[in-house]
């Protein structure tokens, strides 16, 4: 393997993606919430088209049950507007969102800790899959459920840190804010997870060969 | 730079956030060292894995419920507090009463007050400026009853002592010679108005010495039909006897018929009223041995 080919396969820290809050201005979020926080509850209808998809995307990575993303979502704006006084002046929003989301999940497993992330064969197939599947895309699909089995078999911190950085591109720096851990912990939590998601990504290769 | 520094270095540098002359390092040491090539080239696959995972699609029920609370959410915050919408319609009753204009509103705070002053001034003065003799003589009466006030209360604190106190005060006014208006007054109200029996006994012996005083007599005399002590009752009569009082005639006369009194008082009132009506021929020979049995 040449240098050249390693470099090439360099993954760009920030992938193009139409459902990342990215895409929007973090001041406006702000000014939204101050205006919702002010009493025009319905400015939040705004924050909900740019953030429930990135939440619902959280949710169901975190727990891998699709059907009690939606419920969990809800259950973020339904705070977001019972919090609203609390939001402060000097605050930021995507910040703001997904603390409360952590919490929100944090509930949902200690009220379902007899019954932990049951990895439902539904739930994972359930989801629709992104495009039409010609016979070259099968395999692309295969791993992906592979892929989503070996993620829901990682430890919570470790999904949870992967979940944030990679599919909600979250700054290690604001996840380190969020966990309420040095942006180096972030760093060897995340490359430790990405580790681990191989291990286990290869140990059920093997298992479903066999 | 060994390997487990570079590998520690991997998140940075697939973030680009790594410093430049590290990355060079890096990527020198990448290209020698295979354990590395390898370690890195599965790190990149599994990211790539991960950032090419489809998202998930919530399904339009989430929509729905949301702009649902929404919409609850909405109206809560929009129903106004009868308290608010009460405070609103008192502030534009007052807006529409009052002037706008601040000069206007000097004007009508002006006003308001120069028509105070006239009518403070027309309606206030006038008790001051009456002064017809009706009017004189109603003020007397009524100085005259705050007066008696006075003295009720000077009763009523006297009556905060203890008895011996007051028996004590009773005693040291029965030694003067010639005591003044004043100590006799306090003597009557004593008799009138103290609640112990013995203190009340005591003003009328001391009283009996100055029973020539018409102020004496009256005073016993008005407090005769309040007295219910017969002991007091009977040397209360004994005294008015000595003094020869006609005036206690009406008196004696209703205490010897009331029935509700003690038998000894109507008894004595009914021998007063003998006496009384005796020719006043020498009344201290005559009424001395009369007066005598009865305080026995």
């Amino acid at each position: 393997m040449t240098l050249a080919n390693v470099t090439q396969f360099r993954v760009p820290s920030r992938p193009a993606s139409a459902s990342l809050p990215v895409a929007v201005e973090a001041a406006s979020d702000h000014e939204l919430m101050i205006a919702v926080r002010a009493g025009e509850i319905r400015r939040l209808g705004d924050l909900f088209e740019r953030y429930h998809k990135p939440l619902y995307g959280f949710f169901v990575r975190l727990t891998n049950q699709p059907s009690v993303g939606e419920d969990l979502v809800q259950i973020v704006f339904y705070r977001i507007l019972k919090y609203r006084h609390t939001y402060r002046d000097e605050g930021k929003f995507s910040a703001w969102i997904y603390h409360l989301a952590r919490k929100v999940a944090a509930d949902h497993f200690r009220k379902h800790a007899s019954t932990p992330t049951p990895t439902d064969p539904v739930d994972l197939h359930g989801q629709p899959d992104a495009g039409p599947q010609p016979s070259e895309q099968a395999a692309a699909a295969e791993d992906v459920v592979l892929l989503r089995s070996a993620l829901a078999r990682l430890p919570l911190e470790h999904r949870e840190v992967l979940v944030l950085s990679r599919l909600q591109h979250l700054e290690h720096k604001e996840i380190a804010k969020l966990l309420d851990c040095s942006v180096g912990a972030v760093k060897v939590r995340a490359h430790r997870a990405l580790k681990e998601l191989r291990e286990v990504y290869f140990k059920i290769r093997k298992e479903k060969a066999a | 730079m060994n390997c487990q520094r570079v590998q520690d270095n991997f998140i940075d540098y697939q973030d680009g956030s790594l410093p430049a002359d590290e990355s060079a390092q890096l990527r020198a040491h990448l290209a020698n060292c295979p354990a590395c090539q390898r370690e890195w080239a599965a790190l990149q696959e599994m990211t790539r894995k991960l950032d090419s995972l489809p998202a998930a699609e919530p399904s339009p029920r989430l929509r729905e419920n949301f702009y649902a609370m929404l919409e609850t959410h909405q109206r809560e915050a929009d129903a106004p507090s009868p308290f608010a919408l009460a405070r609103g319609r008192i502030d534009r009753f007052f807006a529409a009463l009052l002037p706008g204009q601040p000069a206007l509103q000097f004007a009508f705070a002006l006003a308001l007050l120069i028509g105070g002053l006239f009518a403070g001034q027309h309606y206030l003065a006038k008790p001051a400026v009456i002064a017809d003799d009706a009017a004189k003589a109603e003020l007397a009466a009524l100085k005259a009853q705050v007066n008696s006030m006075s003295e009720l209360v000077t009763y009523s604190l006297l009556q905060q002592q203890s008895t011996s106190d007051r028996l004590q005060t009773v005693l040291a006014k029965m030694d003067l010679k010639s005591p003044d208006r004043k100590v006799l007054t306090d003597l009557v109200g004593a008799l009138a108005f103290d609640p112990s029996i013995n203190v009340r006994l005591t003003a009328v012996e001391a009283l009996a010495q100055h029973s020539d005083d018409s102020l004496v007599r009256a005073g016993v005399l008005s407090a005769l039909p309040r007295e219910r002590a017969p002991l007091v009752q009977v040397a209360m009569i004994e005294l008015l006897t000595d003094a020869r009082d006609r005036a206690a005639e009406p008196v004696f006369e209703k205490l010897s018929r009331d029935e509700a009194v003690d038998l000894n008082v109507r008894d004595a009132a009914r021998r007063a009223l003998a006496v009384l009506r005796l020719p006043a021929a020498s009344p201290s020979a005559t009424l001395k041995p009369a007066a005598k049995p009865l305080l026995t």
